[in-house]
């Protein structure tokens, strides 16, 4: 149903005399209004048709050769006015179909690379185990070469620290007995080995006596008894600290031996 | 109004002239063949399609078909040939480059290219601004030349066969609808411009120019 107003303004339309917001309202109810729009193509076919009413005046023939030339120069034009809306959807199509191929490649490319970055961390992983192993067979190693070292050092030290003295007889019946002392004073203990000291009666011991300038009298190192083959090796740890040893001595004491040296002295060293 | 069928399927519709009102009798034209009307139609119609597909030559067939109309209105409205000579190869060239948006549900292709130059015709007598000079300087006074070589090509008589019934149906509406639609149509004036010119309401002009179109309408054919 179209109602006067809307003819009127179908009319005004079709000769071009509706302007600004009037215009702008009038279309937008054409564009939904079929019976509208169709009644103002008409109208606009009936303005078109004035037209003709003009005085009838004849074009220079050289318009037209001017029109074909004018097409001629500008081909490119037919590009720049391409109906680009029509081909839309076969752009976004093919937008698509790029943007899904490009994906596909990525997917794939990215899919290579996480597969060998897994292969690489694996090895990385791998690579890292055994650097661990050898870094700890490495640290036992060293280790172990330390504490070879050190018990080295300490074998060295030991034996620096340690006093070796040889005893010499001061008895016509000990010439031939080599004894040797070994003193270690961190430990606060000896070694004395012995041979070819004399046997000695049952009622009789040798006592070891350690000299310390620190006291008046030697130090009580402990007693001992030769058996017949003469051959003894004895560890004595004196009965009083000992700071310097100053020599070692035995003296040939009653049995069990005695606090302070009362027998011959028959073996000393410094 | 008529109905009748050239073929079983398509009813066209047939305007009878009419003598205006104030005169009982009036020379009518011989009734237009609408059958030719509708064939001319599309044929120009699948000369746009050609053009579209960079057919030149199509374009130089539609050249001959509607140039001489166009040509002849933009004359008219801007009263300078050189103006007449730009506008016209400007729609040619426009309707070259557009022919494949052009959408036969929309109107003819004469209907078309007949806006197209109206409107460029119209946009440069505004930027001359000497509209009221020009309606002065050409109107009715202007006499229609001549298609020097070309009277009995079939364009120039289409033409001047149509021409005739437009002339004779603007000649049947009332003086003051005539006037005014003529000052929108050739003279590009607005709405308003009109109603000073005629010293007169715009509800009135609005009215005049609605009733004067309408009967347009009903008396000349669908399509041209």
């Amino acid at each position: 149903m179209i109602t006067e107003h809307q003819d009127e303004l179908a009319t005004l339309h079709a000769l071009g005399l509706l302007e600004g917001a009037e215009k702008n309202a009038f279309e937008t109810e054409l564009a939904a209004n079929a019976e509208l729009r169709a009644l103002t193509a008409s109208l606009g076919e009936t303005s078109a048709a004035i037209s003709l009413a003009a005085p009838q005046v004849v074009p220079p023939a050289a318009l037209k050769a001017r029109l074909l030339a004018a097409v001629d120069e500008r081909p490119e034009a037919k590009i720049l006015n391409f109906p680009l809306l029509n081909l839309a959807p076969w752009a976004l199509v093919a937008t698509l179909a790029i943007a899904a191929t490009w994906l596909g490649t990525q997917y794939i490319t990215l899919r290579k690379e996480n597969a060998n970055l897994r292969s690489e961390r694996q090895l990385a992983e791998v690579a890292y185990k055994l650097s661990q192993n050898q870094l700890a067979e490495r640290s036992l190693l060293a280790e172990s070469m330390i504490n070879d070292l050190g018990n080295k050092l300490r074998h060295n030290e030991d034996l620096a620290r340690l006093k070796v003295t040889a005893l010499a007889s001061l008895a016509g019946n000990t010439k031939e007995a080599q004894v040797i002392a070994v003193w270690d004073p961190e430990q606060q203990t000896g070694l004395l080995t012995m041979e070819k000291l004399p046997a000695i009666a049952d009622t009789q011991d040798y006592q070891i006596w350690i000299v310390d300038p620190a006291y008046k009298n030697p130090v009580n190192g402990g007693v001992f008894h030769i058996s017949a083959d003469g051959k003894v090796a004895l560890a004595f740890k004196p009965d009083q600290p000992v700071a310097q040893v100053a020599a070692f001595a035995i003296s040939l004491e009653k049995k069990g031996g005695v606090p302070k040296a009362e027998g011959p002295i028959v073996l000393l060293g410094k | 109004m008529l109905l009748v069928t050239a073929c079983p399927f398509v009813p066209i519709r047939i305007a009878l002239p009419r003598c205006p009102s104030d005169r009982p009798v009036c020379m009518i034209p011989a009734a237009t063949d609408q059958s030719d009307d509708a064939e001319r139609g599309r044929e120009q119609a699948r000369l746009l399609a050609a053009m579209a597909r960079g057919d030149k030559s199509a374009l130089a067939r539609l050249y001959d078909s509607l140039s001489g109309p166009l040509y002849s209105l933009a004359f008219r409205v801007t009263n300078n040939t050189a103006d007449a000579q730009d506008i016209v190869q400007d729609v040619f060239l426009q309707m070259w480059h557009k022919a494949s948006t052009y959408d036969t549900g929309r109107g003819s292709v004469f209907g078309w290219a007949t806006t197209l130059t109206r409107n460029r015709a119209i946009d440069r007598i505004r930027l001359r601004k000497r509209r009221t000079e020009i309606l002065a300087e050409s109107g009715t006074d202007l006499q229609p030349a001549p298609f020097p070589g070309e009277q009995d090509s079939a364009a120039s008589l289409w033409v001047q066969e149509k021409a005739g019934a437009v002339q004779l149906a603007l000649a049947q509406l009332a003086p003051d609808q005539k006037q005014a639609i003529e000052l929108a149509f050739f003279g590009g004036l607005t709405q308003a411009q009109i109603a000073t010119q005629f010293n007169e309401p715009l509800g009135t002009i609005k009215a005049r120019i609605r009733r004067g179109l309408l009967k347009l309408r009903e008396t000349l054919p669908a399509r041209l």
